[in-house]
């Protein structure tokens, strides 16, 4: 008789599977043409690009495989569990408070050391398996909500999904503000790319043309309930726009891809999709490259640095630490490409020091590690909108994402506080939790028709800030502490500027301001700027430029140092503007892999 | 990351940190307790018991039933067995939390008897009505940015304590809290209770009917012209 449910996942045997595997490749199973490090958004795609060309890649990841069939719980309800999808007591997911409260390394607190396994905040009853514990991936400096998955797919099992573009506003912010530096490519170098990714993945939102956001190629949109209708009509007054979201879920199905279905509607997208009508990598990228026969994957394996070959001044290969037995390996190949995620790429190539490369690999310009830039988060509002108190509850959350509000600042006008801008995320109607409820005061009858009087007319948004790109906001390897591997940890030197601060003070204003157009009830405004890194939108800590002085990758995401080496993450970004990242990494990617395919035919790599 | 209808911080932590609720004191529930616990719920057998007393149990239950009562549309909080939840709760709470509410219902019992000369549980609802309205008064707190933040309640919210609360209005609110979640979690509160609709295959996610060109009947909102 199965126990709990929710925590009767057999682990075992895909753990054991993924040792198994693990054993099988060794350095001398190959030969492969190109080593990718990591399998999500970045890894997952340039493998895919890669494999589908018809060139041997060997892809390490750090975590073990995945099982989705029984690892996306997502129609599983609550009451499942008696413990209602919390988390079992010998685990913990950091807070909000804790982050900037608590001393780094955050498992070393006496409030955190006491449990088997301390996460990020991200770390919950349904990812509690994929995140990684941070008293074996401890961090140092500044206060950093660093999000890390380490199992195939990595971050791409629970993304948020939203799918967006980056535009001429991102691409040449500088220009239009002054501020640090133009990217050195523009939106119609990787339009092609979004487009491809579009259609190979499948998203699905709304065309608007709207200069801050550029339209994609979409499928059928996910709608607006009626409190959303309504917020969409108020703020219209205001020129400001409410659209379907875009989300990298595929609503009419895919057909090069036989492991996805279409959305069926469930919401709960969060917990892994089990019919991956979400874009995870694993079975929308890793799978299909698997079948090409071109792909070999060996999971468990931690990479600490890329070796060069003092010989040619090119990488060999790179240097992995098996998970679980510890050997340590070095595989061979003519090209490296690093996706481990734009911190974690980062702190391979610091690491990666020897005598021509004293302060780690590319980074002669010594800006390896700065400009990292995110979104900062935490300004919301919430309330309640009248015509729906009190009525029967639609079926409002069973779609995988809510509305958008496009950025309205900087755009034709200029504001006197601030440059650059923000967007909003968020909808309303009644979702399966109440967790309004926990602020109703009061008890008994009237309590508890009030919780339902307010569950259908719920609606709330927050905002998504850029983070302007500092040279001074930086990670570096620290001098002494090291992970459960012994690799130097990272160290981060990162705060929010004035400038956040005022747009961040900005989003707060707006957002009340519109509720308050709304005629929502019982508005509720949060003013504090959530943890530094809260986004997950991390990016620009091995920047691209023409110029080798002043930035660390080509315009194709190619180290300017070591000519065999390619960034397939968002470290190489320039900016970042409001827009979730995720899309970009998959673009981009296509965009250098498209590059790299060709060097390696013209036989220059 | 997604980010929801998110309304105050504490919705929000709660909503991001699904009850980071924890502890290190073993032992608690292993497998074979949890499996028998949900069947115990599933069946209306009467409650195996982690810590309360069966005195203190029907304590609890009376307490949650008040705060969320049977009414003309579904089962309070006593069917919904958040009675065994929160037994379930102090089983994994840390010991100094799991103390402090002990001794808060005790606390409970003997605010009710040198006010109404009887225990908590077989007071009139009048007289429940009128001690839980003193003790929830300013129930929802404010937190002290001075203090350390730590696990403070028995959902494993992580919070700063009030020191201006009573220990009776710590009590509360920490049941309260606890009752919320327990109940709007359970079948009774998601499908009787509040008539949720979703975590459904659907062909096509409907939204306002405006949308698609006609008026809605849901929220009387016109086509658009």
């Amino acid at each position: 008789m199965p126990a709990d449910k929710t925590l009767d996942l057999d682990l075992d045997a895909i753990a054991a599977e993924s040792r198994q595997v693990a054993a099988t490749v060794k350095p001398d199973s190959g030969p492969w043409d190109v080593i990718v490090v990591g399998s999500g958004a970045a890894g997952g795609m340039a493998a895919f690009q890669l494999a589908t060309a018809g060139i041997n890649v060997l892809v390490l990841d750090a975590g073990r495989l995945i099982n989705h069939r029984k690892e996306y719980r997502t129609m599983e309800w609550p009451y499942a569990s008696p413990r209602r999808s919390r988390l079992p007591p010998d685990y913990r997911a950091i807070t909000a408070a804790e982050y900037n409260f608590f001393d780094r390394p955050y498992g070393n607190h006496p409030e955190l050391a006491k449990y088997k396994k301390v996460a990020s905040y991200a770390g919950n009853a349904f990812t509690r398996n994929w995140v990684v514990n941070e008293k074996e991936h401890p961090t140092t400096g500044t206060p950093y909500a660093w999000v890390r998955a380490r199992v195939l797919g990595g971050k791409t099992n629970f993304w948020g999904r939203v799918a967006l573009r980056y535009g001429p506003l991102e691409f040449k912010a500088a220009s239009r503000d002054g501020f640090d530096v133009d990217w050195p490519i523009g939106y119609e170098d990787v339009a092609p790319y979004y487009d491809k990714v579009d259609l190979l993945l499948g998203v699905s939102g709304t065309r608007e043309g709207l200069a801050q956001i550029p339209d994609g190629i979409y499928q059928r949109p996910i709608k607006l309930n009626c409190v959303e209708v309504h917020f969409k009509r108020t703020i219209a007054r205001m020129g400001r726009r409410y659209i379907p979201g875009r989300c990298g879920v595929t609503t009419e199905g895919v057909l090069n891809n036989k492991y996805r279905a279409r959305c069926l509607g469930r919401g709960r997208c969060g917990r892994g999709c089990d019919i991956n009508a979400a874009f995870h990598s694993p079975n929308a990228l890793i799978l299909p490259a698997r079948d090409t026969g071109n792909l070999t994957l060996r999971p468990y394996s931690v990479v600490s640095e890329v070796i060069l070959d003092p010989a040619t001044g090119r990488a060999a290969g790179v240097r992995v630490i098996d998970a679980n037995t510890r050997q340590v390996m070095d595989f061979k190949a003519r090209v490296v490409v690093l996706g481990a995620g734009t911190l974690d790429s980062t702190r391979i190539l610091l690491n990666s020091r020897s005598a021509r490369h004293p302060n780690g690999l590319g980074n002669s310009s010594g800006l390896l590690g700065c400009y990292l830039s995110e979104h900062h988060m935490g300004p919301r509002a919430s309330g309640f909108i009248p015509m729906r108190m009190g009525t029967e509850p639609t079926l409002d959350d069973g779609r995988p994402t809510g509305p958008y509000l496009p950025r309205f600042r900087n755009i034709t006008d200029k504001h006197p506080d601030f440059i650059r801008g923000y967007h909003f995320q968020g909808g309303g109607g009644a979702q399966e939790y109440p967790g309004f409820a926990h602020d109703i005061p009061g008890f008994g009858r009237a309590f508890k028709s009030s919780v339902r009087k307010h569950y259908p007319a719920l609606i709330g948004i927050g905002g998504f800030g850029e983070v302007l790109p500092r040279k001074e906001n930086r990670v570096s390897l620290d001098a002494t502490v090291k992970d459960a591997w012994g690799i130097p940890v990272l160290r981060f030197d990162y705060r929010f500027s004035d400038n956040e601060i005022k747009m961040a003070r900005d989003m707060a204003d707006t957002a009340e301001e519109m509720l308050k157009a709304a005629g929502a009830q019982d508005i509720k405004v949060e003013r504090e700027m959530l943890p530094p890194g809260w986004s997950i939108h991390e990016i620009g800590t091995a920047r691209m430029g023409d110029d080798p002085k002043t930035s660390v990758t080509t315009p194709f995401c190619r180290l300017h140092d070591v000519p065999n080496v390619y960034l397939a993450d968002a470290a190489p970004f320039v900016s970042g503007g409001t827009q979730n990242t995720t899309w970009s990494i998959l673009a981009m990617c296509w965009r250098t892999m498209d590059h790299l395919k060709e060097e390696m035919r013209a036989g220059d790599v | 990351m997604p980010i929801g209808p998110v309304v105050t911080r504490r919705t929000a932590l709660k909503a991001l940190a699904t009850g980071a609720g924890a502890v290190t004191l073993l032992p608690w529930l292993s497998e074979e307790g949890l499996a028998a616990f949900a069947e115990i719920q599933q069946a209306k057998a009467p409650p195996r018991l982690l810590v309360l007393t069966s005195a203190q149990y029907q304590t609890v239950e009376a307490l949650v039933e008040a705060i969320i009562p049977a009414d003309e549309r579904s089962p309070g909080a006593r069917e919904a067995r958040v009675a065994d939840y929160i037994d379930l709760l102090l089983g994994e709470a840390p010991a100094f939390l799991k103390q402090r509410w002990l001794n808060g219902l005790s606390a409970l019992d003997a605010e009710s008897t040198s006010r109404f000369g009887s225990p908590f549980r077989p007071l009139p609802a009048a007289q429940v009505e009128a001690l839980l309205a003193d003790i929830s008064r300013d129930e929802l707190r404010k937190e002290d940015e001075s203090q350390p933040p730590q696990v403070d309640t028995l959902l494993g919210e992580v919070r700063r304590p009030d020191p201006r609360q009573t220990p009776l209005q710590v009590f509360f609110a920490d049941t309260k809290q606890a009752t919320i979640h327990g109940y709007y979690t359970s079948e009774i509160g998601i499908h009787q209770e509040l008539r949720y609709q979703g975590n459904k295959m659907l062909a096509e996610f409907v939204g306002c009917e405006t949308v698609d060109g006609h008026d809605c009947p849901h929220c009387g909102q016109k086509a658009e012209g």
